[in-house]
């Protein structure tokens, strides 16, 4: 090769390190904003929405000088009986609740109770139309938030009516507010005359407290930021998904590695017809369904077979335990293990074994020393996809280790059942974990091949670079020709290579 | 040849750590993987309607505080009918709440449940729902007919919302079944329907926009967000919906199922929690 022309092509390798640097670096970058972005783009609208445990509960009008705090919302109420006293429909207000403001909605109308010495207090006049206006403007703003998808204050279109005695009728039905009925459990209870049911009386209750603005503490609406932080509190979401599977893929890949090494091993030596067969056997839990894979385990493990109930009497309860996740990774994760392993084996130069034979060596000995360290690379290779295979595994393990939180429910599970219990932010929490280990996974691989193939590139340049050393020094290059130092740059070896042609 | 076979022996120790480790961490995780509990705590399991899914976990908090010695493993909350499907199948629980007097039928002639402690816990009421925002022009059972979109409907013979909802379609001759199970769908309809595998499913099903309306029950609004009321069904339409609960009979622990399921009804905290997600509590 001429001077030139190697010392373009050792340039340009150098430079596609840097560009590839400069990818992987981009890549992350690209990564991260996708993480970002996903949840945007991808969420339906209302998933991201205020969860009504967030919604604001609290509210101030200035002009007024009022306050509302600890709004909340009764959806429903019941029958109430207490000591054999029979109490009609009653809406639960609370402990110490005996004060609360109290927002009733009837057929016909918005009944606000305003307890006279809460509203003196406040400094509220139920007759001063700039009060009432303002405090229905607060009800109907916090009602919204935490109506849950029920009817909300606003969409209703009832008129006020404020009331400030306990009793209340109006039409067939009588309302009491603040029924103490347990001791300092305090409700708002509906009767009806004659035959009309007392559930007709009312269709949901909101409490709140009232007092001056001055008195009333507001909790802003949250930063995106603490929004995020809340939502990642380990006392809000369930991080055991995660742990669960790394435990489940990481002991599933001690037997996935060991029985997949083994097993190509061995087959390597069976004869060719039994080969094909036991080489079908050991790959077929990679094209069946993994609820095929898992519907089979049950019926090994399982209640409903002679052999599930011999294991069971002898002690081997593996149906709905972590045991059975383990399993059903390692039955599904084994057939990438076995095949890579396999693939690479059967790639090596058979004369080197045959050579190594004729030296003696035990079929374990060269296993150990010349097949694993030739076939290195497709190992790892099949190692790592094996593991993201064994961590994805959901049919399987669905199917014989069922859906407990904790013990057996790993991060596809998470996502699958957060979703369908209406929790799409968790749902996508995790869909972005698994995206992002994935994600490493696969960047791993590349860049352990890229070593590799760096690796096997370099013994002999560096063969080369040994001859150069024993040259005379006048053919050496002057300028750094000295001490190892040239040969560990490009440059210092190009000059070696170029002196030699 | 020494340092080959120190391999193969590592590879064997590395399987075999492998699988005591596996067995090891196996003893505790059936009972929910907590640290070796204290003598006296006790821990029970239960499985409990799907519609149940947010209220009943608070209610569990507010008895775990005033019971510090009791806590829950991780409450199943499926479809009424698989619950009891895996108590038959040997599945063991401290108490089974379903949605249906049906399922707890099943229950109780399985001996799966006591039938002394069967108690009814809550009522609800058969809403049809739709997505937010969404035009769907439904006011009765009978405007299904004409509607532009999928009705997602609970899996009637698991699913207890989708018998009761199979029975306000049969009140106006859209299923073929009064009883709401086993019958066929009418012409107009049958196109239109999406079976779930639980109440919940048909909800998200709703909130996420692939169906146009679903049967869900109005509890249900309160733990989806992104769904609305378009009408509620008549409660003549369809057998009254309650909620019995009753003590398993695997249990070891009845006195504490019992205490519960008498605490979910009668204490005054309790009581605010079902009246926020909008369970009413079953007349006496």
């Amino acid at each position: 090769m001429d001077e030139i022309g190697k010392d373009g092509a050792l340039s340009t390798i150098s430079q596609l390190g840097e560009r590839a640097s400069r990818a992987v670096r981009l890549l992350l970058a690209l990564a991260l904003a996708l993480c970002v972005a996903a949840p945007q783009l991808l969420a339906p609208a209302h998933a991201f929405a205020a969860p009504a445990d967030d919604a604001p509960k609290s509210a101030v009008d200035e002009s007024t000088n009022l306050g509302v705090s600890e709004f909340e919302r009764l959806q429903i109420g019941s029958s109430k009986t207490y000591e054999g006293k029979d109490y009609g429909y009653a809406f639960p207000l609370g402990k110490e609740k005996g004060e609360s403001v109290t927002a009733l909605v009837t057929p016909d109308c918005v009944l606000v109770y305003v307890a006279p010495e809460v509203a003196s207090r406040a400094g509220f006049d139920p007759k001063d139309q700039s009060h009432t206006a303002a405090l229905e403007a607060m009800m109907e703003q916090l009602d919204a938030g935490i109506s849950r998808g029920g009817k909300t204050l606003d969409s209703l279109e009832l008129p006020y009516v404020y009331v400030d005695q306990k009793e209340c009728v109006r039409g067939d039905f009588t309302y009491r507010f603040a029924q103490e009925i347990e001791p300092d459990y305090f409700y708002v209870t509906c009767v009806a005359k004659g035959d009309q049911e007392n559930k007709a009386a009312a269709r949901f209750c909101d409490l709140f407290t009232l007092k001056t603005a001055a008195e009333t503490e507001v909790v802003g609406e949250k930063t995106w930021f603490e929004k995020v932080c809340d939502f990642l509190d380990p006392e809000h979401l369930d991080y055991r998904p995660l742990w669960v599977s790394l435990k489940t893929a990481g002991v599933a890949m001690i037997f996935i590695f060991s029985l997949g090494l083994i097993a190509a091993w061995r087959s390597m030596h069976v004869k060719s017809r039994w080969k094909s067969i036991l080489d079908s056997i050991f790959t077929i839990p990679m094209v069946l369904p993994p609820t095929v894979c898992g519907f089979l385990l049950l019926l090994l493990f399982g209640q409903s077979t002679a052999v599930g109930r011999w294991l069971i009497d002898h002690g081997i309860e593996l149906v709905f335990s972590w045991p059975a996740a383990v399993i059903a990774a390692v039955v599904v994760g084994f057939p990438l293990m076995y095949r890579t392993a396999l693939g690479a084996f059967e790639a090596l130069d058979a004369n080197m074994l045959d050579a190594a034979r004729t030296l003696g060596w035990s079929e374990t000995r060269i296993f150990v020393r010349l097949m694993m360290p030739n076939a290195w690379p497709s190992i790892a290779a099949g190692t790592v996809l094996a593991f993201a295979r064994a961590m994805g595994e959901f049919g399987a393990t669905l199917f014989v280790a069922g859906n407990y939180a904790g013990v057996t429910q790993t991060m596809p599970l998470a996502i699958f059942y957060s979703w369908m219990g209406g929790s799409t932010d968790v749902a996508i929490f995790w869909v972005i974990v698994v995206i992002f280990i994935s994600f490493l996974v696969i960047l791993f691989i590349n860049l352990y091949s890229a070593h590799v193939q760096n690796y096997r590139r370099s013994p002999a340049q560096g063969k080369s670079m040994r001859k150069n050393k024993n040259l005379p020094p006048k053919d050496a290059d002057g300028g750094n020709g000295e001490g190892a130092a040239g040969f560990s740059s490009p440059e210092g070896e190009t000059d070696g290579e170029g002196s030699r042609a | 040849m020494k340092k080959s076979r120190a391999i193969v022996a590592g590879i064997a120790t590395f399987a075999l750590v492998g699988a005591l480790g596996m067995f090891g961490c196996s003893g505790g995780s059936n009972n929910g993987g907590s640290a070796a509990p204290k003598a006296d705590a006790i821990e029970l399991q239960i499985f409990a309607a799907n519609s149940l899914e947010k209220a009943l976990p608070e209610v569990q908090a507010l008895y775990t505080k005033a019971h510090p010695e009791v806590t829950f493993s991780d409450t199943q909350f499926k479809a009424s009918g698989d619950l009891v499907t895996e108590l038959k199948g040997g599945a063991t629980a401290d108490l089974l709440i379903t949605a249906s007097g049906a399922t707890m039928d099943d229950a109780e002639a399985a001996k799966a449940v006591d039938t002394a402690t069967r108690t009814d816990m809550f009522t609800n009421e058969l809403v049809v729902v739709q997505s937010i925002g969404a035009k769907v022009q439904a006011t009765k059972l009978e405007d299904l007919k004409k509607i532009d979109g999928k009705i997602a409907v609970g899996e009637p013979s698991v699913v207890p919302a989708g018998k009761y909802a199979n029975q306000a379609l049969a009140s106006v001759g859209l299923y073929s079944n009064p009883e709401g199970v086993d019958g066929k769908y009418d012409e107009s309809i049958a196109k239109k329907i999406v079976e779930a595998d639980k109440v919940g499913t048909a909800c998200q099903y709703v909130a996420s926009g692939d169906c146009a309306v679903g049967f869900v029950y109005t509890s249900d609004l309160y733990r989806y967000e992104g769904v609305d009321v378009a009408f509620t069904t008549p409660s003549d339409s369809h057998k009254p919906i309650k909620y019995p609960g009753a003590v398993c009979t695997t249990t070891k622990n009845a006195d504490t199922a019992a205490d519960f399921m008498n605490f979910c009804l009668t204490d005054a905290d309790a009581q605010k929690v079902w009246a926020t997600y909008g369970f009413e509590m079953a007349a006496k």
